[in-house]
């Protein structure tokens, strides 16, 4: 179990180039097509390259609406501009939900808590998560506070209720 | 004149429902007017000199999502505020906002601030986020504050690099799970982690 999760929690990184690649293969694809078919045949290509059109469309999407790029590699996701991929994990084999809130979400208010997928007891979910220092905590089954258990205890009031602190780090640094 | 107005109403009603609808915040808790006006004072406060004022903004969020009441929030808030106005003046200009905010919380556990402002002295270049919420943590953990930031001194003046200090404290919060004096685990693991000349034994590689 410990295995599974420190596997959860490690997080893949894609080097800097990785956006500047990606961009010139789009281009050459986009160029090739172009020059074969014309743009109308291009256009048409997206269609018979359903997973590849999908993914491309959702990076711009959110390059546009969040200014960050985040690839899908399994259960991890990588992100940048300011935002670090964190894996969330608790193993709790009893629980019907597990949520995380913290300061990175507004502590779950107005809906915005992660939904946490469970995998045979092991409850994590990843998400892109502002570079500095938060506090976060689990919501097991919407009523009952936990605090994560591999990570650091929050200093000062709580507010009877535990949570954990989180250091994240900026991987561009 | 009568239908024009009746209209009128009848949008402005239809306008209403429509952002009471489309507003989850309606239905949330919220905080008190009178708690309002003070936290609001505070953030105002943190901004005008220069704090992380949106610390202060996430206890009010973990306040409310905690169900606390406006008094104990403004109190936190309050403690929260008044701790980093004087981790500033001891850590310096040279204090990101993390680290003011790590060492916030390491002075709520106990870290005499001038011990963190020592800390920042030896360490201007180095961010002291980490090393601040470990000493945090064993505090909490029961490791007395001399024992715990002598530890983390100690790791940060080896040259100990986040995870090494991150270990750190993983190997002592098992220690004492598994029934370890917490001061006795705290300074056996400060001996023997993150001595960066104690890792990978290079030289049995370089001699073949």
């Amino acid at each position: 179990m410990e295995n599974i999760v420190e596997e959860l929690q490690r997080p893949v990184r894609l080097d800097d180039s990785f956006e500047r690649r990606l961009m010139v293969r789009v281009r050459r694809l986009h160029a090739e097509r172009r020059k074969r078919r014309g743009w109308l045949g291009a256009a048409m290509s997206i269609a018979q390259r359903p997973a590849w059109a999908t993914a491309l469309a959702a990076g711009l999407v959110a390059v546009v609406t969040f200014g960050v790029i985040r690839v899908r590699q399994g259960e991890h996701v990588v992100a940048a501009n300011g935002l670090e991929p964190v894996n969330f994990v608790l193993v709790a084999p009893a629980a019907k939900s597990v949520k995380v809130v913290g300061d990175f979400n507004n502590w779950g208010l107005n809906d915005s808590a992660l939904v946490a997928t469970n995998n045979q007891g092991v409850w994590s979910v990843t998400a892109p998560v502002k570079a500095g220092v938060h506090r976060y905590a689990f919501v097991v089954n919407d009523k009952q506070w936990v605090a994560d258990p591999r990570a650091p205890r929050s200093a000062g009031d709580d507010f009877g209720m535990p949570s954990s602190a989180l250091v994240v780090e900026d991987s561009t640094k | 004149m009568k239908s024009t107005r009746g209209l009128i109403l009848l949008v402005a009603l239809g306008s209403a429902a429509s952002a009471s609808a489309q507003d989850p915040r309606i239905s949330k808790p919220h905080l008190d007017a009178a708690s309002s006006v003070i936290v609001n004072a505070l953030v105002d406060s943190a901004k005008a000199r220069g704090l992380p004022y949106t610390a202060l903004e996430d206890r009010v969020n973990e306040g409310i999502a905690k169900g606390a009441d406006g008094p104990h929030i403004v109190a936190v808030v309050r403690n929260l505020y008044t701790e980093m106005v004087i981790v500033r003046t001891w850590l310096g200009a040279m204090a990101s906002a993390d680290e003011l905010k790590a060492a916030a919380s390491a002075m709520q556990a106990g870290v005499p601030p001038v011990e963190l402002g020592k800390m920042k002295q030896k360490s201007l270049l180095r961010s002291l986020v980490t090393p601040f919420t470990v000493a945090a943590d064993l505090i909490s953990r029961g490791v007395p504050v001399g024992t715990a930031v002598n530890a983390v001194k100690s790791l940060v003046g080896a040259g100990a690099k986040d995870k090494d200090i991150n270990d750190f404290q993983r190997n002592v919060k098992e220690d004492i799970q598994q029934g370890a004096p917490p001061a006795a685990a705290a300074e056996a693991r400060a001996k023997t982690s993150g001595k960066p000349e104690e890792k990978g034994k290079p030289d049995s590689i370089d001699q073949n």
